[in-house]
């Protein structure tokens, strides 16, 4: 089978732009492969990352056709379809500098792992033996665990594009595997920190980390873990728990989202400064028609906008707190 | 170009290079730490089945029993006061990194749960699903990031050590170069531990690493230090076809099968009692025998885990699940897996007493880099994990108190100077039409069909011939790369010297030892012979570039040598 | 072939802050001869905001509209990514726990309903290519949208995580808006952010960010020469439409791009008349994108 590449340069002292190859290859072959075979037999220049072949040394994730991923796990084949001239794109990681070619440098992921303290604080007196803890919970921080700290979450995440104060999925999983760990002393703590921006409120929770990410670890899955823990922990004053509680306001009193009303909900009632931002938009909303009048009346307050059926609708709201739900598991 | 000073230099960053750092900090020492790729992509995170705990609580068993099957299983080549210090040692360590917050497998009582594995009566192997290598690896770099060791240590992160500095008979740090500059420097050190980890690559296929590439063994053989044990290649039971990706022993620890191309499980043929939980190198020579007699498909035999089913697959061996299929495309709930035996680990290495030191003051080695040596002739599964731990402290243990006591003369800058010229010729080498690739293609292939798993003193002798060509042809060939900012065309050309150099060792110590013993079979010599051959094959190079073969002999303490039955 | 009919969720936004929405659906969906049945006592998906705090909340609301679908024995559609996404995430977690779901039906019961898996849950883009057939379409188009360039923008929940959205099945459903926005005769402009976030969950969290999000991804594409975006979702289409000016603001990029509904682009090219589209009804004006439209309608 024939395999096009066309590969993003970089670096002070080789070429730059893109360099094409052609190579031929078995059908099983996986891009990392590819990149080796060229590597060693075409283009000795071409520097890239890698070491186990198998997706558990985390070095090799690259932008293949706009998405970040792990060479060694992109099997050539699955990505083009067996078009051998669908030429595939190979850039490095996005969201952090490069060095060379397909090399990022990843400070940038490494400071914000380290901001978010990474490692167990346990609080009173060691056990002498292991600490007890049940099956379950080191099952579901194994998933956490999973992480390669390749680095594909941060390449593409999209709010790190454009704020790179936000501490980015990777070091939020991270966070999560430290607070939901029965070992640590500082839960509390760590998601009060974790609550300030470039915290877990921070995200747009677009799954572009759960997508990319090559372990199932679902990062995004963790940060929404940590904001239930926040909630259930007290840690409210930001404006992320105040549009979680105005939502949910709103559902349980009339059924659906209250437009109007979600903005000084979460923004906080007498933000005048924060309000007046929105007054230009509101205005040129009410010009194009487009301001629901019967949403004016605050969600909880008498004569609230209600959907038909209502109380059927709080029935099932009042019982579903006797469930509980599974913990997220992504496959990949 | 500089010179930087430090108490401790620790070479390699995996679990063993971690821990002694981690260690050495702990103590007060002043420590850096050299790693020529990231501390987590290092290769102790392909680790994937367990860690044995001898003496944690009830599992862990009293460490006697641990102790014994790891001398058994070394078929009485490793010493027994080296594997009494692991098996006392052992569990205390694997608490240390389950109170650090290493997430291993529970039973419903809370306590960590075990699985069986090979080698071990009973079971007494930790786990955390099949990523065992990688948790406790990701944990060590947890603590490494704490603010008060994390601004102490001095992390040399992507530098590439090219030499060892060798002063008045002391070893005194290494030269390396910053990946990202090119630029060589001299890092001196009062001690030197080396934690390079093992040399698969010499081999090919291999479960290793691109970046197995023996560095530490070489460098130290080259400084004038002793390796020992070279020939002992393990040879793993069960890897990928083509790849040679790792399938963890522990699937056969939770009770997976291994059968011919009749649906037979042969292993009772070869270790009734044990059977799929035999000894590495006994279920590896099962399988290519099977495999040679015609009864294997396609050079391959089955690993079958059916019977285990979906829960226990997915729960407890996720990993391999995941490798499987995106690898083979094989579901392993409901097909079976074609496996075949593949060189896995290197039971030699650097020559070391039981606290981590060599011959030559100031350097120490600990991991799969040094032979102590605690696994003899063939390594059980999930004692890696733990020699690393145990060793890798122990190294730093003795070390900081030992260097307090050290006056140095400083090193001079000039002690780049040859590595620095090195580079140059290379780099000033001409096209050839020869490749670094094709050179140790070619060493691994022919590595892996004349000392590999039946040895023959015809194919040894072969492939002396043939180590001796591939070093001239390695002599003129040059790199296509002739940049300064990561350069790895270079760098993988100085791997592949460290690789030859590691190859004519084991080669010589194959040739050498005229008897079969754990990993090491002979087809003229297939009989253990413990009256000639209870002792260490020793190698080092000489002041005059010569090779000094000698012996030492086994310490035995408690166990006698007995015919090795499983 | 059969005439298609859906179970109808609106959403909240379409019954709310864009009304444009719920008229030129049910207008277009009259044109294609599709039936929608509204499912009028259907509850907000939860948009991943209840289920912050509240996930069985959600869960059992979700679980209550499909059972209503399932009550009349139609299959469920929705015109709103982020419901497309909340909904297979509901349901991939009911077939996955069946003990879950037995303790949800049981609150269900109530009302007499019960969620048994296997509905089809589909955004009006999927029905679009996958029920109706992009064929079909074409052969209604009275005024092909020639020489109008359009950018695609999906809505995060329409398209991740795939696994849990047809992917296996649907492999072809991140590329359905271009082979929309071509069947109707327009030209797809190809630009990075069209499967990026556009900042909506962020709005009253971090204000600066969301709007740049939504400012970059307009900016790009009008740089590329589009006259307008498309949208399968009316909380993109809030950002992306309504927040313009404010993200101009923000980000000093120079945009001006109006933003449709996938319903209106449809009924533009089915020969529907703006007006009763209600394309006078955004907030970025869409009268240069009509002044382009120079097909004649045939009759």
């Amino acid at each position: 089978m024939k395999v096009k590449l066309k590969v993003k340069r970089a670096g002070p002292d080789g070429p730059s732009g893109y360099s094409s190859y052609e190579i031929d290859a078995a059908e099983s072959v996986t891009l990392l492969d590819a990149l080796i075979q060229v590597r060693e037999y075409e283009d000795g220049t071409l520097a890239l990352r890698c070491s186990c072949r198998s997706a558990i040394c985390g070095s090799c994730s690259m932008r293949v056709d706009g998405r970040a991923r792990l060479a060694c796990r992109a099997k050539v084949i699955a990505i083009t379809g067996g078009d051998e001239n669908h030429e595939l794109t190979v850039e490095p990681m996005g969201n952090m500098p490069v060095i060379k070619d397909l090399i990022n440098d990843m400070e940038l992921f490494w400071q914000k792992m380290r901001s978010v303290d990474p490692y167990l604080k346990p609080e009173g007196v060691e056990p002498e033996g292991e600490y007890r803890v049940p099956n379950e919970t080191m099952l579901d921080l194994t998933h956490a665990m999973n992480c390669i700290m390749c680095g594909a979450c941060v390449s593409d995440c999209t709010v790190l594009e454009v704020d790179k104060n936000f501490t980015a999925p990777a070091a939020l999983a991270k966070a999560y595997r430290v607070v939901a760990d029965p070992r640590d002393g500082h839960s509390h703590e760590r998601l009060q920190k974790l609550s300030e921006y470039s915290g877990i409120w921070d995200c747009t929770r677009c799954n572009m980390c759960v997508e990319v990410c090559p372990k199932g670890v679902a990062p995004m899955n963790r940060i929404l873990q940590l904001r239930e823990m926040a909630i259930e922990e007290g840690i409210g004053g930001n404006s992320g728990v105040r549009h979680t509680n105005i939502f949910t306001k709103s559902i349980t009193d009339g059924g659906r989202l209250n437009e109007i009303w979600m903005v000084p909900g979460s923004v906080g009632m007498f933000n005048v400064p924060r309000l007046m931002k929105e007054m230009p938009g509101a205005l040129k909303m009410l010009r194009a028609g487009k301001l629901p009048f019967e949403q004016l009346i605050p969600p909880g307050a008498p004569g609230s906008a209600k959907m038909k059926g209502m109380d059927r609708v709080r029935n099932v709201i009042r019982k579903s707190a006797s469930l509980k739900a599974p913990k997220p598991v992504v496959e990949e | 170009m500089a010179v930087y000073e430090h108490d401790v230099l620790v070479i390699g960053a995996g679990l063993a290079g971690m821990r002694a750092a981690i260690q050495a900090q702990q103590m007060g020492a002043d420590v850096a730490m050299i790693s020529k790729v990231h501390p987590v992509r290092s290769h102790s995170n392909a680790a994937q089945g367990g860690i044995n705990g001898p003496g944690v609580g009830e599992d862990g068993g009293p460490w006697e029993e641990h102790a014994f099957e790891t001398t058994k299983a070394s078929d009485y080549l490793g010493d027994q006061d080296a594997i009494t210090v692991l098996a006392q040692e052992g569990g205390r360590e694997v608490l240390q990194t389950e109170h650090w917050g290493v997430v291993y497998s529970r039973k419903p009582d809370g306590s960590m749960a075990v699985r069986a594995f090979g080698g071990m009566k009973k079971a007494r192997t930790f786990f955390v699903g099949a990523i065992t290598g990688q948790a406790i690896l990701h944990v060590l770099y947890e603590q490494l990031m704490k603010p008060s060791i994390y601004k102490a240590m001095r992390n040399y992160e992507e530098w590439f050590v090219t030499s060892l500095i060798v002063d008045e008979g002391q070893c005194r740090g290494a030269v390396a170069m910053n990946i990202r500059t090119g630029e060589l420097h001299a890092i001196t050190a009062k001690a030197t531990i080396i934690c390079t980890g093992g040399l698969g690559r010499v081999y090919e296929p291999s479960t290793n690493a691109l970046i197995c590439t023996g560095d530490g063994i070489a460098q130290a053989y080259r400084a004038g230090a002793a390796l020992m044990d070279m020939e002992m290649i393990q040879i793993h039971p069960t890897t990928l076809k083509g790849t040679g990706v790792l399938i963890t022993e522990g699937a056969r620890g939770e009770g997976a099968y291994l059968l011919n191309k009749d649906g037979e499980r042969f292993m009772s043929k070869y270790a009734p009692s044990m059977m799929e939980l035999a000894s590495r190198d006994v279920v590896s020579r099962a399988e290519q025998t099977e495999i040679d007699e015609g009864r294997g498909v396609d050079g391959c035999v089955f690993l079958d885990l059916r019977h285990l089913g979906e829960k226990v697959i997915k729960e407890r061996l996720e990993e391999i699940w995941e490798i499987a299929r995106d690898l083979v495309n094989i579901d392993l709930t409901k097909e079976l897996l074609p496996t075949l035996p593949g060189v896995h680990y290197s039971m030699g290495g650097v020559k070391t007493d039981t606290w981590g030191a060599t011959a030559m003051p100031g350097l120490y080695s600990a991991g799969e880099a040094a032979c102590v040596s605690v696994h003899g002739a063939n390594r059980v599964g999930a004692n890696s994990l733990l020699d690393t731990l145990v060793f890798g402290r122990r190294a730093a243990e003795h070390a900081v108190p030992w260097l307090r006591n050290q006056k140095v003369r400083p090193v001079p800058e000039s002690v780049i100077d040859a590595d620095r010229k090195m580079i140059q010729d290379v780099l000033n080498r001409p096209k050839n039409g020869d490749r670094v690739a094709k050179i140790r293609h070619d060493m691994g292939v022919s590595m892996s069909a004349n000392v590999g798993l039946f040895r023959s003193p015809e194919r040894l002798e072969k492939q002396v011939g043939i180590l001796k060509e591939l070093r001239a042809r390695y002599d003129a060939v040059g790199v296509e790369d002739k940049g300064k900012v990561f350069n790895t065309d270079l760098l993988f050309h100085i791997e592949l010297g460290y690789m030859l150099d590691c190859a004519d060792t084991i080669v010589r110590s194959a040739i050498e030892r005229k008897e079969s013993r754990g990993a090491h079979t002979r087809l003229d010599y297939p009989n253990r012979d413990d009256e000639n051959w209870l002792k260490h094959i020793v190698l080092t190079k000489q002041a005059d570039g010569s090779e000094k073969m000698t012996y030492t002999p086994v310490t035995i303490t408690q166990w006698q040598p007995q015919e090795r039955k499983y | 072939m059969a005439e298609l009919k859906y179970a109808f969720w609106p959403g909240c936004v379409s019954k709310g802050a864009a009304p444009e929405l719920y008229v030129s659906t049910n207008l277009v969906a009259k044109a294609l001869g599709i039936e929608l049945v509204e499912l009028d006592t259907a509850t907000c998906t939860g948009a991943g905001v209840i289920q912050e705090q509240n996930p069985e909340m959600a869960d059992a609301l979700n679980a209550r509209t499909f059972a209503l679908a399932q009550q009349l024995g139609l299959p469920l559609m929705n015109i709103c990514s982020t419901c497309q996404g909340i909904e297979s995430m509901v349901q991939d977690k009911l077939t996955k726990r069946p003990d879950y779901l037995e303790k949800v039906n049981a609150i269900l019961a109530d009302e007499g309903l019960k969620y048994t898996p296997g509905l089809a849950i589909k955004n009006f883009l999927w029905v679009l290519v996958e029920d109706f057939g992009l064929d079909r379409l074409k052969k209604m188009v009275k005024r092909p949208l020639s020489g109008v360039r359009v950018g695609p923008f999906y809505g995060c929940y329409i398209l991740r995580p795939s696994q849990i959205l047809g992917k296996e099945e649907f492999p072809e459903r991140d590329t359905y808006l271009e082979q929309v926005i071509e069947a109707v005769g327009a030209t797809v402009v190809d630009y990075e952010g069209a499967k990026k976030c556009c900042g909506f969950p962020i709005l009253t969290v971090n204000r600066e960010n969301s709007l740049k999000q939504t400012g970059n991804h307009i900016h790009e594409a009008q740089d590329l020469g589009a006259d307008a975006l498309v949208s399968p979702c009316p909380l993109c289409h809030l950002n992306l439409d309504a927040q313009q000016p404010a993200a101009k603001q923000v980000t000093k990029h120079d945009i001006e791009l109006p933003i449709l509904h996938l319903p209106q682009m449809i009924g533009l090219a089915l020969g529907i008349d703006s007006k009763e589209l209600r394309l006078n009804h955004h907030v970025v004006s869409t009268k240069k994108l009509m002044d382009k439209l120079t097909a004649p309608v045939a009759r």
